[in-house]
Order: C-alpha cells, then sequence, then structure tokens
C-alpha cells in the first residue's frame, strides 16, 4: 500500500457484503436462541465499557466517553455499549483498515493476542483526541471478530495541551495521529512503543494507562467470547452476529418508512474561525422518500485552509448518528446496519467534507452545529409519527476549558475539565428539559464530583451550579445549564483557555418557535483577590455564574471577558476562570408557558422578575409570587395582538429584510453570502 | 381530514392547505412553505435576552452582526408557529416541504 491515508476503506460505513459462511450459519438460528445471544452480547459490551471506564485515567475515559464495541470478523460493529453514538458507525474504520492491510501483510498479521492502536481522526472520524484499541478474537483457531474501545483521552502531544488545538493552520501541529497499528504480541504490550506514545505526549501517565484500560477490558470480553462459542458453536456466533445487522438494517427501513415523504432543510450558522470571529455556514437538506433518508447540502461554506474547524465527511455521518441512534432509532440496536437507510453526498472541498492537509482539530465543534441541524429538521420531520419525541436540542455549542502543566503532586496533566458533560436537555412537548443532564453526544457520560476533580488537577471550585441566563425559554423551557468558577490552587501556575461557539451566534436553537440557549462566554480574573475573601468568609462573593457580573461582585482583579473559544494563555495561582456549559433549548410559545410555571422557575431561581414579566408576560405578586390569571391573560392577549401589528406577510418582510446583510469582515470565510460555493478545485491531491 | 405536521401546524388534505393547529386558520396553499402564510416580524433581540453585561463585548444577547430573529404568527390568533435565528437579510428557510401527493395517498 501507499504510505498515506486511505481514501477508501473510510468510504466502507454501512455493512460489508455478506459471507457465504454467514449466510448459511444465518438460515439456522433460532429466534429464541438469538434472543439471548444479543443480550449477552450487549451484557459483554456493557462490561467493556464499564471496565474501560474504571481502569481508565482521563477526564474523558473516567467520566463516560467511552464506547466499548463488537466488531465482526470484517469489520462491521454490531454491538455497543456507549453513551458516545457516533462510535456506531466510525470505530468500525479502523478495524476495517485492520482487515484490508494487515489480516494477509506478513509482516503485521493478525494473531492471538495481537492489540492495534489507532487515533488518525481520517480512521476514527471525529478528532486525534479520541483513540482507540481493538484486539482480534479467535476460537478454533479462526479470526471471529474483534473487540476495541475507543474513548476520548486527549492529550497527544498537539501544539496546545489536550489534543484539540485552536490555533493549528496544518494537520502536522495537531499532535500524534496513529494509523492502525499493532501495539501488542503474544498478550502483552511492546514497551518500545509505549514509549514512544507516553513520549509523544505532555501526559504520557494517562496516555498509558488509557491504553492498559482499554487492553484489559478487550482481554475480558475476548475470553466472555470465546466462552460463549465453546458453548454455542462457531457457525452459530457468525450467523447470529450478521443477524443483528440484517435484522437492524430491515428495522431502520421500515421505521423510516413511516414518516411521511419530503424535503426538510436547515441552515447552521457557526460563529467561530480559530480564534477569529467569523460566520460560517452549512445548509443541511434532508430528503425521506419511501424507505431511504438521503442527507445532502444546500450551500456550505468552503474548507478552511488554516483553521482547524473542517471535518472527514465520516465524522458528518458519525455526528448524524447521535441523532439518528440516541433519538430516532432510540428502539433499535446501534451499529452501522442503520446506515442502511441512510443515503449521503457531500460537497468536496467544504467544511463538512475535508481533503488533504488541512487541519481538523476542532471537527467536533462542525459536526455539533451539523447535527443540531439534524435535530431540529428531525423534531420536524418525526412530529407527526411520534410527538413525544419531537424534541428541542440539548446544548451543543461545548464551553469547555483546556488546560495543561502541572497539578499538586507535581505530576504533568494536560486536559478538559468534565462540566461539558453537565449541559442541559432541550425542552419537550410536555415537559421542562431536564437540568445538568448531560452531553448531547455522550449521554450516558458525568460531570464528575468537584471533589474528585480537585483531588488530581490544580482547581479550588468556587461555585458550580445551575443558573437562569442558560436556557432557551418557551412553552416549555430547556433545562438549565451549568456555570462554574475556578481559582488556580496548589499550584504556582496553569495553562488555561476554551473551547466552544456560540459568544454571538447562539448555538443551539429553540423548535417550534421555542427561543435559543443564550450566548456563552468566558469571564477571567488575573490578580484576583478572591482567595482573600474566601479566607476572610466573605459571602458577598458570587454563588453563581448569574451573581458574576452585578456591582456587588466584590473580587478585584484584572477583569475580562472573552469568547467562549479562548486561546490558551498562563494563569497564576489565584487567578479565576468562570465559564457556563449551556442548557437546553425552549419548546413552543413563550406565551403558552404556564404561568404557575414561570413562578416556580422564580422561586428556585431558574427565571429572573423580568423574564416573567416581559418574555412570559405573566401578572403577579412579586412578593407572594400569586399569580393573577386573569391579568394575565389580557397582557398575554395584548402581545398576540401586537405580533398581528408588527407583523407582515412574508413578501412584505422579504421587501426589506433582504437588503440587510452582515458586515463584510465576519464574512471572510463563509465563501460568497448568502449561498456559499466551495472551493474551485486545482486537481490537488485527496 | 387533518394530519398533524408540528406543535402549531395541520395540512388540511380536503384543502389542501396549510392551518394553524391552534385556531384552525388556512395559511396557505400545502406545496407552499407554511411561512407564506404567516405574518412575519423580526424580534428584536432585546425584548428576549437581557445581555446583563452592557457595554462589554460578550454577553447573554446574540450579536446582531451575527443573529437575528424572525418570527412566524399565525395572522389569525397570533400564535409563534416557528421562528429562525439568521444573519441579517439570510433568506427565509423553507423547513418543512411535504410531498403532498404522497401524503394523501398514505391517508387514503
Amino acid at each position: 500500500m501507499p504510505y498515506t491515508r486511505d481514501t477508501e476503506v473510510v468510504q466502507r460505513l454501512k455493512p460489508e457484503a455478506m459471507t457465504q459462511a454467514e449466510q448459511e450459519a444465518l438460515a439456522g438460528i433460532d429466534d429464541l436462541d438469538f434472543e439471548i445471544f444479543q443480550h449477552k452480547m450487549n451484557m459483554i459490551a456493557l462490561e467493556g465499557k464499564e471496565t474501560t471506564m474504571k481502569l481508565g485515567a482521563s477526564t474523558g475515559m473516567r467520566w463516560g466517553d467511552v464506547a466499548f464495541g463488537i466488531y465482526t470478523g470484517l469489520g462491521d460493529l454490531a454491538v455497543v455499549a456507549t453513551g458516545i453514538w457516533f462510535h456506531a458507525v466510525l470505530g468500525q474504520i479502523p478495524v476495517k483498515f485492520i482487515v484490508k492491510h494487515w489480516l494477509k501483510d506478513e509482516t503485521v498479521g493478525v494473531r492471538p493476542g495481537d492489540s492495534y492502536f489507532f487515533n488518525d481522526p481520517f480512521y476514527s472520524g471525529v478528532h486525534a483526541a479520541d483513540m482507540g484499541l481493538c484486539v482480534p478474537v479467535f476460537a478454533e483457531g479462526e479470526l471471529i471478530c474483534f473487540v476495541g474501545a475507543n474513548v476520548h483521552t486527549g492529550e497527544n502531544g498537539s501544539a496546545e495541551p489536550g489534543g484539540q488545538p485552536i490555533a493549528a493552520k496544518s494537520r502536522y501541529e495537531e499532535g500524534l495521529m496513529v494509523p492502525p497499528i499493532k501495539v501488542g504480541e503474544n498478550y502483552t504490550l511492546r514497551e518500545d512503543i509505549m514509549t514512544m506514545l507516553g513520549t509523544a505526549t505532555r501526559d504520557p501517565r494517562t496516555m498509558v494507562l488509557d491504553i492498559k484500560a482499554r487492553l484489559a477490558a478487550c482481554r475480558i470480553a475476548e475470553r466472555r467470547i470465546q466462552e460463549m462459542v465453546a458453548d454455542k458453536g462457531l457457525a452459530f456466533f457468525r450467523g447470529a452476529l450478521r443477524k443483528i445487522l440484517t435484522t437492524t438494517a430491515k428495522a431502520a427501513r421500515k421505521k423510516v418508512s413511516l414518516l411521511h415523504d419530503g424535503i426538510y432543510r436547515q441552515p447552521r450558522f457557526m460563529d467561530i474561525v480559530g480564534n477569529e470571529e467569523k460566520i460560517i455556514k452549512i445548509g443541511i437538506c434532508l430528503e425521506k422518500k419511501g424507505d431511504k433518508l438521503k442527507l445532502t447540502f444546500d450551500g456550505v461554506s468552503p474548507m478552511l485552509d488554516a483553521h482547524p474547524q473542517n471535518t472527514f465527511f465520516q465524522g458528518i455521518i458519525g455526528l448524524a448518528m447521535v441523532y439518528f441512534c440516541g433519538w430516532f432509532f432510540y428502539d433499535l440496536p446501534a451499529n452501522n446496519a442503520l446506515l442502511e437507510a441512510l443515503d449521503w453526498e457531500f460537497p468536496a472541498r467544504t467544511v463538512v467534507n475535508a481533503s488533504g492537509d488541512v487541519p481538523t482539530a476542532l471537527a467536533p465543534a462542525i459536526q455539533t452545529c451539523f447535527v443540531h441541524g439534524i435535530f431540529l429538521i428531525g423534531a420536524r420531520m418525526t412530529y407527526n409519527l411520534d410527538p413525544e419525541r419531537a424534541v428541542a436540542s440539548w446544548f451543543s455549542g461545548f464551553g469547555v476549558p483546556y488546560f495543561g502543566g502541572f497539578n499538586q503532586w507535581e505530576e504533568p496533566v494536560a486536559d478538559i475539565s468534565p462540566e461539558l458533560n453537565a449541559t442541559g436537555a432541550g425542552a419537550r412537548p410536555d415537559m421542562d428539559g431536564v437540568s445538568g443532564a448531560g452531553a448531547f453526544f455522550a449521554t450516558m457520560s458525568d460531570c464528575s464530583d468537584v471533589e474528585t476533580t480537585e483531588a488530581d488537577r490544580p482547581f479550588l471550585y468556587l461555585f458550580r451550579n445551575y443558573f437562569k441566563h442558560s436556557y432557551g425559554a418557551g412553552k416549555y423551557r430547556g433545562g438549565a445549564g451549568v456555570g462554574f468558577g475556578v481559582s488556580i490552587h496548589h499550584v504556582p501556575w496553569l495553562a488555561m483557555g476554551g473551547l466552544g461557539y456560540g459568544s454571538k451566534y447562539p448555538a443551539t436553537l429553540g423548535i417550534f418557535g421555542g427561543y435559543a440557549v443564550p450566548p456563552g462566554f468566558i469571564q477571567t480574573v488575573h490578580g484576583s483577590d478572591v482567595k482573600k475573601h474566601l479566607a476572610d468568609s466573605d459571602r458577598s462573593l458570587p454563588v453563581n455564574l448569574d451573581q458574576l457580573y452585578g456591582e456587588a461582585n466584590p473580587e478585584k482583579g484584572n477583569r475580562a471577558l472573552h469568547n467562549i473559544t479562548m486561546g490558551i494563555k498562563p494563569f497564576l495561582n489565584g487567578d479565576t476562570f468562570y465559564m457556563p456549559a449551556g442548557g437546553g433549548a425552549g419548546y413552543g410559545d413563550v406565551l403558552e408557558r404556564d404561568p404557575q410555571a414561570v413562578m416556580d422557575d422564580l422561586r428556585s431561581g431558574l427565571a429572573s422578575r423580568w423574564m416573567a414579566e416581559n418574555l412570559y408576560k405573566v401578572a403577579f405578586d412579586p412578593e407572594t409570587l400569586v399569580v393573577d390569571l386573569e391579568a394575565t391573560k389580557q397582557l398575554r392577549q395584548k402581545a398576540f395582538e401586537e405580533r398581528k401589528q408588527r407583523g407582515v406577510p412574508m413578501a412584505e418582510f422579504e421587501e426589506t429584510w433582504s437588503k440587510q446583510h452582515p458586515p463584510r469582515d465576519i464574512l471572510k470565510y463563509f465563501g460568497g453570502y448568502p449561498h456559499p460555493k466551495p472551493k474551485m478545485d486545482f486537481g490537488l491531491p485527496m | 381530514m387533518k394530519i398533524r405536521i408540528t406543535e402549531y401546524l395541520e395540512i388540511d388534505l380536503d384543502q389542501k392547505k396549510w392551518c394553524c393547529q391552534r385556531c384552525g386558520q388556512m395559511l396557505v396553499d400545502a406545496r407552499e412553505n407554511y411561512k407564506k402564510g404567516c405574518l412575519v416580524a423580526e424580534k428584536p433581540l432585546e425584548e428576549v435576552y437581557p445581555a446583563l453585561t452592557e457595554g462589554q463585548p460578550y454577553g447573554f444577547r446574540p450579536d446582531p452582526n451575527f443573529c437575528r430573529i424572525v418570527e412566524f404568527y399565525c395572522p389569525a390568533c397570533g400564535v409563534m408557529i416557528e421562528n429562525e435565528y439568521l444573519p441579517p437579510g439570510h433568506p427565509i428557510t423553507h423547513d418543512i416541504q411535504i410531498d403532498l401527493d404522497a401524503l394523501i395517498r398514505s391517508a387514503t
């Protein structure tokens, strides 16, 4: 093979063609045996996920950014335990790479006791911070399947700590990117390779512990599968694994067929490129016809030559599966056979279909920006079929600090904090969203206890709790997000930055008239006197993010507000850093919100008097919070009438609206406003 | 016969029109963008988002250079059927384009 990336294997996201042996085995499988088999396989995968989490060291691994999969001998992912649904279609590519390139290669080979590591995002699909390990499973002398764990370890020796360098100008600044490589033989990891992988990063302890955690989980799963094959036979195992894929594909297409035929569109906008405040667009179309969906694009900003908000197309398909596995196909097994119901077509050389050597370290931002559009499309497309699941979106804009330096135990640290796993859920057709629900892309993850985080991170948490300006309003409001503040503690310094989007244009939009989540941003105070206030037990210090910005905040120092994407910079002992992990989006018209629910939010601190009076139009006694229902009805009727006075027919509106235009400078990377065109193809290699 | 499409929208198969689910108002031909049957207005950002950081480059209110809110109301009852967050002047989205013939076939 040429020593470059393999552009063929990444196209093979749908299941491989069935082998003769699988076809013969499949015919003889009893339905009851198949049900028991599926349950056992799910339990093996779940045990693999839990083992990985309990043994690992990185923030991602400890708090659930983990997928443990069982792959067929051809590399298709048949069973997975995760809330990180993109791994349901992306985790298979490295395995298919191994099958294609190493199985018959005499210098590498695939033998019992081997293990393979990988983190090249071209194969893993998301970004180099996501790393994986898989092992082949043999029985009766034959390769029968693979098992593997994919986890966000983070630190990979990139130009900035944590594996997501904002300032990367090409992939050569994005750190270690390993295509599938053999790292162990004869059930033993190779120490020379562990030394190389550890040395390549700022945090070798975490790198190697995470690899060993994945491998330990794989070995347990390997043993369980071999026990099953010994019990049920090789043919049954092969046939049943394939049957999971065939039944999933059939069920997925049947479920799609229940939706109304039509075309659904959503333009998405992101307000950051590198760390420049510029706007780019992803125009999304999803066509449903018969039992198939087809994803196409209607205007996407050109690929960014020297900024990392690009993604490979496979990452977009992976993130689409976060919606499909978690929300639409929630009642089906999560595996790559779901893709039998989805076709796609990508415009070349755009931010959703990167090629060449452009950086992709912030691909998760462009991917989540995209999939938020799929959530909006999904709600509109599925309301008729299943209104209870036509929900507003969970927070999608990230909002995560990254850091590097030494901790209080003089160990190197380079990671992210776990609060991105504490965002709010979107509002539903019948209730408010859940506060601090998790990350939409990692629904089984957790944000850690602050004490646990403080134990090996040089932070002193000042507060971490819900705040009222974190969610979108609506008939039902989004769940609240989490605001938190930390002071650098126990160490002389730490380098910190922030990742995300949505400081200018909201990251997370509402549905059916619900409002978007407010913008998020960072506050820093260098030279802060907060520790003095703490020593004095000063009770006037802010205890949540809403209280940071008023005159009453006693903290003094060099205060500054920043975009949620903030380049890394040094913080000294005592400096403070405040950030939001956003809440969920709103559902439905604010004027239909139950006035009593507004009062409940006032009591719990999740709404302000301004919101109750001006947004929800509720008349109430501010002392007792008793609602005046008749006066509220009149206020709302007046608001409905004002809308009718303010509104005009669409043609009339467009006449004046279309004459407006964003300032030219923020369109630097847009690619032609309002309908961007891809870059010209100069015949460069893909 | 009416088919529910969203929280606030139905399609009347007999009339082949979009309707407001709350008040029954006929909006526009069901093959068209339902937004053409709505009243449309730009909602001032400050009516939804208190910034809390006046005079600062960042706050809890979207930046009007990047984002505006366009709202779509039922012309009869005034309920907000949908909204869009768009950069200034960006074309309105035809977000739901139902295949009406297929819908009628499946309903009958």
